[in-house]
Protein backbone atom coordinates (compact mmCIF):
# COMPACT_ATOMS: atom_id res chain seq x y z
CA UNK A 1 0.00 0.00 0.00
CA UNK A 2 1.02 3.66 -0.38
CA UNK A 3 0.39 7.09 0.50
CA UNK A 4 1.34 10.61 -0.10
CA UNK A 5 4.15 12.28 1.65
CA UNK A 6 7.23 14.78 1.83
CA UNK A 7 10.78 13.43 1.47
CA UNK A 8 13.15 14.78 3.68
CA UNK A 9 17.10 15.14 2.91
CA UNK A 10 17.79 12.37 4.59
CA UNK A 11 15.47 10.05 3.00
CA UNK A 12 12.61 9.61 5.60
CA UNK A 13 9.30 10.83 4.49
CA UNK A 14 6.82 13.41 6.21
CA UNK A 15 3.34 13.06 6.23
CA UNK A 16 2.76 16.62 7.35
CA UNK A 17 4.61 19.92 6.18
CA UNK A 18 5.26 22.17 9.52
CA UNK A 19 8.10 24.11 10.55
CA UNK A 20 8.41 22.92 14.26
CA UNK A 21 9.43 26.27 16.48
CA UNK A 22 11.60 24.49 19.41
CA UNK A 23 11.65 26.04 22.56
CA UNK A 24 15.09 25.00 24.55
CA UNK A 25 13.89 25.32 27.97
CA UNK A 26 10.94 26.67 29.70
CA UNK A 27 11.68 30.15 30.20
CA UNK A 28 11.31 30.16 26.33
CA UNK A 29 7.99 29.23 25.74
CA UNK A 30 5.90 32.21 25.92
CA UNK A 31 8.10 33.49 22.93
CA UNK A 32 7.79 29.74 21.07
CA UNK A 33 4.00 30.30 21.56
CA UNK A 34 3.92 34.17 20.32
CA UNK A 35 5.84 33.02 16.99
CA UNK A 36 3.45 30.44 16.32
CA UNK A 37 0.74 32.77 16.58
CA UNK A 38 1.98 34.51 14.05
CA UNK A 39 3.42 32.26 11.55
CA UNK A 40 0.92 29.79 9.49
CA UNK A 41 2.42 26.60 9.26
CA UNK A 42 4.45 26.09 12.29
CA UNK A 43 4.06 23.59 15.66
CA UNK A 44 5.16 24.82 18.96
CA UNK A 45 7.19 22.49 20.84
CA UNK A 46 7.34 23.61 24.00
CA UNK A 47 9.25 21.76 27.30
CA UNK A 48 8.68 22.53 30.98
CA UNK A 49 12.41 22.12 32.98
CA UNK A 50 15.73 21.47 31.18
CA UNK A 51 17.07 24.15 34.01
CA UNK A 52 17.67 22.41 36.74
CA UNK A 53 18.03 19.00 35.02
CA UNK A 54 21.78 17.52 34.86
CA UNK A 55 23.32 13.82 34.02
CA UNK A 56 20.88 11.34 32.12
CA UNK A 57 17.86 13.61 32.82
CA UNK A 58 19.43 16.76 30.78
CA UNK A 59 20.50 14.18 28.46
CA UNK A 60 17.11 12.59 27.58
CA UNK A 61 15.46 15.65 27.55
CA UNK A 62 17.68 17.41 24.85
CA UNK A 63 17.62 14.07 22.89
CA UNK A 64 13.87 13.99 23.24
CA UNK A 65 13.52 17.59 22.12
CA UNK A 66 16.29 17.61 18.90
CA UNK A 67 14.45 13.57 18.17
CA UNK A 68 10.99 15.72 17.66
CA UNK A 69 13.21 18.38 15.48
CA UNK A 70 14.12 15.33 13.51
CA UNK A 71 10.79 14.01 12.91
CA UNK A 72 9.92 13.75 9.20
CA UNK A 73 6.76 15.55 9.74
CA UNK A 74 8.85 18.74 10.31
CA UNK A 75 9.97 20.54 7.01
CA UNK A 76 12.73 22.25 9.26
CA UNK A 77 13.15 24.05 12.81
CA UNK A 78 13.39 26.93 14.23
CA UNK A 79 15.08 26.45 17.70
CA UNK A 80 14.72 28.93 20.26
CA UNK A 81 17.10 29.00 23.53
CA UNK A 82 18.13 31.35 26.06
CA UNK A 83 21.97 31.28 25.71
CA UNK A 84 24.44 29.69 23.34
CA UNK A 85 25.50 26.57 24.57
CA UNK A 86 21.79 24.54 25.36
CA UNK A 87 20.57 26.32 21.95
CA UNK A 88 23.57 24.50 20.75
CA UNK A 89 23.26 21.35 22.05
CA UNK A 90 19.59 21.48 20.16
CA UNK A 91 20.20 22.48 16.83
CA UNK A 92 23.56 20.39 16.49
CA UNK A 93 21.36 17.48 17.01
CA UNK A 94 18.85 18.32 14.64
CA UNK A 95 21.71 19.07 12.05
CA UNK A 96 22.45 15.46 10.55
CA UNK A 97 18.93 15.48 8.54
CA UNK A 98 20.31 18.33 6.38
CA UNK A 99 16.69 20.22 7.06
CA UNK A 100 16.93 23.80 7.69
CA UNK A 101 17.71 25.02 11.19
CA UNK A 102 17.57 28.25 12.30
CA UNK A 103 17.68 29.62 15.84
CA UNK A 104 17.45 32.75 17.93
CA UNK A 105 19.25 33.19 21.22
CA UNK A 106 17.10 35.40 23.54
CA UNK A 107 20.77 37.03 25.70
CA UNK A 108 21.47 38.34 21.99
CA UNK A 109 18.77 40.25 21.23
CA UNK A 110 17.18 43.18 23.29
CA UNK A 111 14.55 41.45 24.67
CA UNK A 112 11.05 39.47 24.45
CA UNK A 113 10.05 41.85 21.67
CA UNK A 114 13.36 41.54 19.84
CA UNK A 115 13.53 37.86 20.06
CA UNK A 116 9.84 37.46 19.26
CA UNK A 117 10.75 39.57 15.69
CA UNK A 118 13.62 37.89 15.27
CA UNK A 119 12.00 34.34 15.49
CA UNK A 120 8.75 35.46 13.47
CA UNK A 121 10.88 36.42 10.54
CA UNK A 122 13.38 33.07 10.84
CA UNK A 123 9.80 30.92 10.74
CA UNK A 124 7.94 32.93 8.11
CA UNK A 125 11.50 32.21 5.57
CA UNK A 126 11.08 28.49 6.77
CA UNK A 127 7.72 28.20 5.96
CA UNK A 128 7.93 30.11 2.52
CA UNK A 129 10.87 26.88 1.60
CA UNK A 130 8.96 23.98 2.63
CA UNK A 131 5.66 25.28 1.22
CA UNK A 132 7.55 24.68 -2.39
CA UNK A 133 7.96 20.82 -1.08
CA UNK A 134 5.09 18.57 -3.04
CA UNK A 135 3.28 15.36 -1.74
CA UNK A 136 4.63 12.18 -3.57
CA UNK A 137 3.75 8.25 -3.68
CA UNK A 138 5.67 6.70 -0.97
CA UNK A 139 5.18 3.11 0.32
CA UNK A 140 3.59 2.40 3.43
CA UNK A 141 7.09 1.21 5.03
CA UNK A 142 8.19 4.37 5.28
CA UNK A 143 6.00 4.78 7.94
CA UNK A 144 6.18 4.34 11.61
CA UNK A 145 3.30 4.30 13.77
CA UNK A 146 3.30 4.52 17.85
CA UNK A 147 0.14 2.31 19.49
CA UNK A 148 -1.11 3.67 22.49
CA UNK A 149 -4.38 3.89 24.89
CA UNK A 150 -6.23 5.94 27.55
CA UNK A 151 -9.34 6.03 29.23
CA UNK A 152 -9.83 2.19 28.92
CA UNK A 153 -12.34 0.40 29.36
CA UNK A 154 -13.98 -2.90 28.75
CA UNK A 155 -14.65 -2.32 24.69
CA UNK A 156 -10.72 -1.30 24.49
CA UNK A 157 -9.66 -4.83 25.28
CA UNK A 158 -12.64 -6.26 22.94
CA UNK A 159 -12.76 -4.02 20.25
CA UNK A 160 -10.23 -0.69 19.56
CA UNK A 161 -7.15 -2.27 20.79
CA UNK A 162 -7.17 -5.69 18.33
CA UNK A 163 -8.26 -3.35 15.30
CA UNK A 164 -5.30 -1.13 16.30
CA UNK A 165 -3.53 -4.57 16.31
CA UNK A 166 -5.02 -5.68 13.11
CA UNK A 167 -3.76 -2.12 11.78
CA UNK A 168 -0.28 -2.77 12.89
CA UNK A 169 0.15 -6.18 11.40
CA UNK A 170 -0.92 -5.06 8.33
CA UNK A 171 1.97 -2.02 8.42
CA UNK A 172 4.37 -4.39 9.58
CA UNK A 173 3.89 -6.98 7.17
CA UNK A 174 3.91 -3.96 4.51
CA UNK A 175 7.64 -3.47 5.84
CA UNK A 176 6.67 -0.93 8.23
CA UNK A 177 7.29 -0.37 11.62
CA UNK A 178 5.00 -0.54 14.51
CA UNK A 179 6.15 0.95 18.57
CA UNK A 180 4.33 -0.23 21.25
CA UNK A 181 4.99 1.81 24.72
CA UNK A 182 3.96 2.10 28.41
CA UNK A 183 6.27 -0.99 30.34
CA UNK A 184 3.79 -0.66 33.45
CA UNK A 185 1.12 -2.40 31.02
CA UNK A 186 2.98 -5.29 30.67
CA UNK A 187 3.38 -6.47 33.95
CA UNK A 188 1.84 -9.93 34.36
CA UNK A 189 1.93 -10.54 30.81
CA UNK A 190 5.73 -10.09 29.87
CA UNK A 191 6.62 -13.46 29.20
CA UNK A 192 3.53 -13.87 27.02
CA UNK A 193 4.86 -10.83 25.11
CA UNK A 194 8.81 -12.38 25.25
CA UNK A 195 7.51 -15.02 23.43
CA UNK A 196 7.10 -12.82 19.92
CA UNK A 197 11.09 -11.85 20.17
CA UNK A 198 12.77 -12.54 17.14
CA UNK A 199 15.87 -13.68 19.04
CA UNK A 200 17.47 -13.98 22.55
CA UNK A 201 18.65 -10.48 22.86
CA UNK A 202 15.76 -8.86 21.95
CA UNK A 203 13.92 -10.60 24.60
CA UNK A 204 15.95 -10.12 27.57
CA UNK A 205 16.05 -6.63 26.66
CA UNK A 206 12.26 -6.54 27.00
CA UNK A 207 12.42 -8.67 29.97
CA UNK A 208 15.05 -6.80 31.87
CA UNK A 209 13.03 -3.18 30.72
CA UNK A 210 9.93 -4.47 32.65
CA UNK A 211 11.18 -6.59 36.03
CA UNK A 212 13.47 -3.72 36.12
CA UNK A 213 10.57 -1.41 36.29
CA UNK A 214 8.66 -3.96 38.48
CA UNK A 215 11.86 -3.63 40.62
CA UNK A 216 12.18 0.43 40.92
CA UNK A 217 7.95 0.33 41.75
CA UNK A 218 8.79 -1.83 44.63
CA UNK A 219 11.38 0.28 46.26
CA UNK A 220 9.16 3.24 45.93
CA UNK A 221 6.66 0.93 48.04
CA UNK A 222 4.32 -0.04 45.27
CA UNK A 223 3.23 -3.59 44.11
CA UNK A 224 2.06 -2.98 40.35
CA UNK A 225 1.97 -6.81 40.18
CA UNK A 226 -0.09 -7.78 43.47
CA UNK A 227 -2.62 -4.72 42.69
CA UNK A 228 -3.82 -6.12 39.48
CA UNK A 229 -6.20 -6.11 38.30
CA UNK A 230 -7.83 -3.78 40.61
CA UNK A 231 -11.35 -4.14 42.14
CA UNK A 232 -13.13 -2.39 39.43
CA UNK A 233 -10.96 -4.61 36.59
CA UNK A 234 -12.69 -7.58 38.36
CA UNK A 235 -16.37 -5.99 38.67
CA UNK A 236 -16.51 -5.32 35.58
CA UNK A 237 -15.11 -9.16 34.09
CA UNK A 238 -11.24 -9.28 33.72
CA UNK A 239 -9.68 -12.22 36.01
CA UNK A 240 -6.50 -11.83 35.73
CA UNK A 241 -3.35 -9.53 35.50
CA UNK A 242 -2.65 -11.64 32.45
CA UNK A 243 -6.09 -10.83 30.27
CA UNK A 244 -5.58 -7.26 31.59
CA UNK A 245 -2.26 -6.83 30.16
CA UNK A 246 -3.14 -8.81 27.12
CA UNK A 247 -5.87 -7.01 26.17
CA UNK A 248 -3.67 -3.55 26.99
CA UNK A 249 -1.13 -5.26 24.43
CA UNK A 250 -3.26 -6.20 21.73
CA UNK A 251 -2.89 -2.98 20.04
CA UNK A 252 0.38 -4.46 19.10
CA UNK A 253 -0.75 -7.12 16.70
CA UNK A 254 0.70 -10.63 16.38
CA UNK A 255 4.06 -9.93 14.61
CA UNK A 256 7.49 -10.73 16.10
CA UNK A 257 9.03 -8.10 18.30
CA UNK A 258 12.51 -6.79 16.42
CA UNK A 259 13.25 -4.09 18.71
CA UNK A 260 13.42 -2.64 22.29
CA UNK A 261 14.10 0.97 22.73
CA UNK A 262 14.74 3.41 25.48
CA UNK A 263 12.62 6.60 26.24
CA UNK A 264 12.30 8.56 22.89
CA UNK A 265 14.94 6.18 20.60
CA UNK A 266 14.72 5.81 17.47
CA UNK A 267 14.36 1.99 15.59
CA UNK A 268 17.19 1.47 13.24
CA UNK A 269 15.25 -2.03 12.30
CA UNK A 270 11.75 -2.19 10.36
CA UNK A 271 9.02 -4.17 12.18
CA UNK A 272 7.15 -4.22 15.75
CA UNK A 273 8.76 -2.58 18.56
CA UNK A 274 8.84 -2.00 22.13
CA UNK A 275 9.90 1.33 23.60
CA UNK A 276 10.16 1.25 27.61
CA UNK A 277 8.13 4.60 28.96
CA UNK A 278 6.17 5.88 31.70
CA UNK A 279 2.22 4.72 31.08
CA UNK A 280 0.95 8.52 30.96
CA UNK A 281 -0.05 9.24 27.62
CA UNK A 282 1.22 12.39 26.90
CA UNK A 283 4.58 11.35 27.70
CA UNK A 284 4.52 8.43 26.18
CA UNK A 285 3.36 10.19 22.64
CA UNK A 286 6.11 12.90 23.35
CA UNK A 287 8.56 9.64 22.95
CA UNK A 288 6.84 8.32 20.03
CA UNK A 289 7.58 11.76 18.39
CA UNK A 290 11.03 11.66 19.56
CA UNK A 291 11.36 8.69 17.97
CA UNK A 292 10.24 9.88 14.63
CA UNK A 293 6.66 8.15 14.49
CA UNK A 294 4.52 10.39 11.92
CA UNK A 295 1.35 9.07 13.60
CA UNK A 296 -0.28 7.90 16.35
CA UNK A 297 -3.13 5.44 16.26
CA UNK A 298 -4.77 5.84 20.30
CA UNK A 299 -7.55 3.65 21.95
CA UNK A 300 -10.27 5.04 24.21
CA UNK A 301 -13.00 3.54 25.64
CA UNK A 302 -14.52 5.78 27.75
CA UNK A 303 -12.72 9.02 25.82
CA UNK A 304 -9.65 10.81 25.95
CA UNK A 305 -9.37 14.10 23.49
CA UNK A 306 -5.37 14.63 23.72
CA UNK A 307 -3.34 14.79 20.56
CA UNK A 308 0.70 14.94 19.89
CA UNK A 309 1.81 18.26 17.83
CA UNK A 310 4.54 16.09 15.87
CA UNK A 311 2.73 12.90 15.62
CA UNK A 312 -1.17 12.98 14.24
CA UNK A 313 -3.10 11.30 16.69
CA UNK A 314 -6.09 8.94 15.26
CA UNK A 315 -8.49 8.55 18.25
CA UNK A 316 -9.94 5.09 17.66
CA UNK A 317 -13.18 3.75 19.70
CA UNK A 318 -15.33 0.92 20.00
CA UNK A 319 -17.85 2.01 22.59
CA UNK A 320 -21.18 3.41 21.17
CA UNK A 321 -21.57 5.68 24.07
CA UNK A 322 -18.32 7.34 23.93
CA UNK A 323 -18.82 7.60 20.26
CA UNK A 324 -22.02 9.03 20.13
CA UNK A 325 -21.48 11.55 23.46
CA UNK A 326 -18.18 12.89 21.65
CA UNK A 327 -18.27 12.35 18.28
CA UNK A 328 -15.81 15.46 17.07
CA UNK A 329 -12.97 14.02 18.95
CA UNK A 330 -13.25 10.40 17.62
CA UNK A 331 -11.21 10.34 14.37
CA UNK A 332 -12.38 6.12 13.75
CA UNK A 333 -15.29 4.64 15.10
CA UNK A 334 -15.23 0.83 15.20
CA UNK A 335 -18.03 -0.15 17.26
CA UNK A 336 -19.64 -2.45 14.25
CA UNK A 337 -17.31 -4.89 15.89
CA UNK A 338 -19.09 -4.98 19.02
CA UNK A 339 -22.78 -3.17 17.35
CA UNK A 340 -22.97 -5.08 13.98
CA UNK A 341 -20.60 -8.55 14.72
CA UNK A 342 -18.13 -7.69 12.07
CA UNK A 343 -14.95 -9.17 12.80
CA UNK A 344 -11.86 -7.48 14.16
CA UNK A 345 -9.88 -8.34 10.50
CA UNK A 346 -12.50 -6.71 8.85
CA UNK A 347 -12.63 -3.69 10.81
CA UNK A 348 -8.98 -3.47 11.50
CA UNK A 349 -8.44 -3.21 7.37
CA UNK A 350 -10.52 -0.26 7.20
CA UNK A 351 -8.61 1.19 10.21
CA UNK A 352 -5.43 0.55 8.01
CA UNK A 353 -6.91 2.20 4.98
CA UNK A 354 -7.57 5.43 7.68
CA UNK A 355 -3.70 5.10 8.77
CA UNK A 356 -2.49 5.55 5.29
CA UNK A 357 -5.25 8.43 4.58
CA UNK A 358 -4.46 10.26 7.77
CA UNK A 359 -0.60 9.93 6.40
CA UNK A 360 -1.96 11.59 2.93
CA UNK A 361 -3.22 14.67 4.51
CA UNK A 362 -6.20 13.89 6.16
CA UNK A 363 -6.73 15.52 9.14
CA UNK A 364 -7.46 14.20 13.07
CA UNK A 365 -9.09 16.31 15.77
CA UNK A 366 -6.50 17.09 17.90
CA UNK A 367 -5.21 18.62 14.24
CA UNK A 368 -8.00 20.69 13.73
CA UNK A 369 -9.01 21.74 17.23
CA UNK A 370 -5.11 21.58 18.07
CA UNK A 371 -5.97 19.94 21.46
CA UNK A 372 -2.11 19.04 21.74
CA UNK A 373 0.26 18.69 24.35
CA UNK A 374 3.81 18.01 24.79
CA UNK A 375 5.63 16.37 27.92
CA UNK A 376 8.80 15.23 28.17
CA UNK A 377 9.43 12.65 31.03
CA UNK A 378 11.92 12.95 33.95
CA UNK A 379 13.99 10.33 35.56
CA UNK A 380 15.72 12.56 38.13
CA UNK A 381 14.82 15.25 40.61
CA UNK A 382 15.91 18.74 39.72
CA UNK A 383 18.65 19.98 41.37
CA UNK B 1 -30.52 -11.02 22.35
CA UNK B 2 -27.19 -11.88 24.32
CA UNK B 3 -24.19 -12.03 22.43
CA UNK B 4 -20.76 -12.96 22.96
CA UNK B 5 -17.09 -11.64 21.20
CA UNK B 6 -14.66 -14.78 20.34
CA UNK B 7 -11.75 -12.40 19.86
CA UNK B 8 -9.26 -15.48 18.81
CA UNK B 9 -10.48 -18.93 16.77
CA UNK B 10 -8.61 -20.48 19.48
CA UNK B 11 -10.35 -19.18 22.51
CA UNK B 12 -12.04 -21.16 24.97
CA UNK B 13 -13.82 -18.29 26.19
CA UNK B 14 -15.84 -15.33 25.31
CA UNK B 15 -16.87 -12.06 26.41
CA UNK B 16 -20.34 -10.56 26.79
CA UNK B 17 -21.40 -7.60 25.34
CA UNK B 18 -25.16 -7.68 26.76
CA UNK B 19 -26.31 -8.65 30.10
CA UNK B 20 -27.17 -12.46 30.41
CA UNK B 21 -29.76 -14.58 31.96
CA UNK B 22 -29.41 -18.02 32.87
CA UNK B 23 -31.03 -20.31 30.17
CA UNK B 24 -29.91 -17.52 27.56
CA UNK B 25 -28.93 -18.77 23.62
CA UNK B 26 -26.11 -16.25 23.62
CA UNK B 27 -24.90 -16.05 20.19
CA UNK B 28 -21.24 -15.96 19.62
CA UNK B 29 -19.31 -13.18 16.74
CA UNK B 30 -16.22 -11.95 16.28
CA UNK B 31 -13.53 -15.09 15.34
CA UNK B 32 -16.40 -17.45 16.32
CA UNK B 33 -20.16 -18.36 15.38
CA UNK B 34 -22.81 -20.36 16.66
CA UNK B 35 -24.33 -20.29 20.41
CA UNK B 36 -23.78 -21.34 23.56
CA UNK B 37 -26.70 -21.41 26.16
CA UNK B 38 -25.86 -19.72 29.30
CA UNK B 39 -25.37 -21.33 32.66
CA UNK B 40 -26.37 -18.68 34.59
CA UNK B 41 -27.00 -14.96 35.07
CA UNK B 42 -23.77 -13.01 33.82
CA UNK B 43 -23.46 -9.38 33.74
CA UNK B 44 -21.86 -7.79 30.50
CA UNK B 45 -17.98 -7.44 29.81
CA UNK B 46 -17.36 -10.94 31.96
CA UNK B 47 -16.66 -14.21 30.59
CA UNK B 48 -18.17 -17.52 29.57
CA UNK B 49 -16.88 -20.24 28.30
CA UNK B 50 -16.94 -21.81 24.40
CA UNK B 51 -16.04 -25.24 25.31
CA UNK B 52 -15.63 -27.10 28.44
CA UNK B 53 -12.54 -26.67 30.45
CA UNK B 54 -11.36 -29.24 32.83
CA UNK B 55 -10.06 -28.48 36.10
CA UNK B 56 -6.35 -27.67 35.88
CA UNK B 57 -6.91 -26.52 32.24
CA UNK B 58 -5.67 -23.53 30.11
CA UNK B 59 -8.13 -20.29 29.81
CA UNK B 60 -7.26 -19.07 26.85
CA UNK B 61 -8.72 -15.41 25.70
CA UNK B 62 -6.48 -13.48 22.72
CA UNK B 63 -4.98 -16.54 21.55
CA UNK B 64 -3.28 -16.37 25.09
CA UNK B 65 -3.24 -18.22 28.55
CA UNK B 66 -5.11 -16.08 30.91
CA UNK B 67 -5.05 -18.39 33.68
CA UNK B 68 -5.82 -22.20 35.13
CA UNK B 69 -8.93 -23.33 35.48
CA UNK B 70 -9.75 -23.96 39.42
CA UNK B 71 -13.10 -26.67 38.67
CA UNK B 72 -14.59 -27.97 35.10
CA UNK B 73 -15.89 -25.11 33.75
CA UNK B 74 -18.82 -26.33 31.45
CA UNK B 75 -19.64 -24.79 27.95
CA UNK B 76 -22.18 -21.36 28.54
CA UNK B 77 -20.73 -21.15 32.50
CA UNK B 78 -19.16 -17.82 33.65
CA UNK B 79 -15.42 -18.07 33.87
CA UNK B 80 -14.30 -15.75 36.42
CA UNK B 81 -12.04 -15.04 39.46
CA UNK B 82 -13.95 -17.94 41.14
CA UNK B 83 -13.20 -20.75 39.25
CA UNK B 84 -10.00 -19.15 37.26
CA UNK B 85 -6.41 -19.01 39.17
CA UNK B 86 -3.45 -16.60 37.15
CA UNK B 87 -0.41 -17.98 37.04
CA UNK B 88 1.34 -14.58 37.56
CA UNK B 89 -0.38 -13.19 40.73
CA UNK B 90 -4.11 -11.00 41.23
CA UNK B 91 -5.01 -8.94 43.15
CA UNK B 92 -7.47 -10.12 45.74
CA UNK B 93 -4.90 -12.83 46.81
CA UNK B 94 -1.19 -12.66 47.12
CA UNK B 95 0.65 -12.71 44.20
Amino acid sequence: MNFLGYERPDGQVGIRNWIGVISVMDNINPITRAVCGAVDGTIPVTTLFVRGQFGRDLEIAFDTLAGMGRNPNLAGALVIGLEEYSTGQIADRIANTGKPIETVILQRTAGSIAATAEGTEKAARLVAGASSLRRKEFPASALTLGVECGGSDTTSGLASNPAIGRAADRLVDDGGTVIISETSEFLGAEDLFAERAADDSVRRAFLDRVLGHEKASMERGLDIRGANPVPDNIKGGLSTIEEKALGAMSKAGTRPLVGVLDYGESPVRKGMHFMATPAPAVESMTAFAASGCQLIAFSTGVGNIIGNYVSPTIKVSGNPKTVGKMPVNIDHDVCSIIEDGRTITEVGDELYDYVLDVSSGTKVASEILDQRETAISRFEPSI
Amino acid sequence: MTRAILLNESDNVATLIDDGSSGDDCLLQGEGTGSVKLGRDIPFGHKIAVADIDIGGEVIKYGQVIGLATEAIPAGQHAHVHNIESRRGRGDKPA
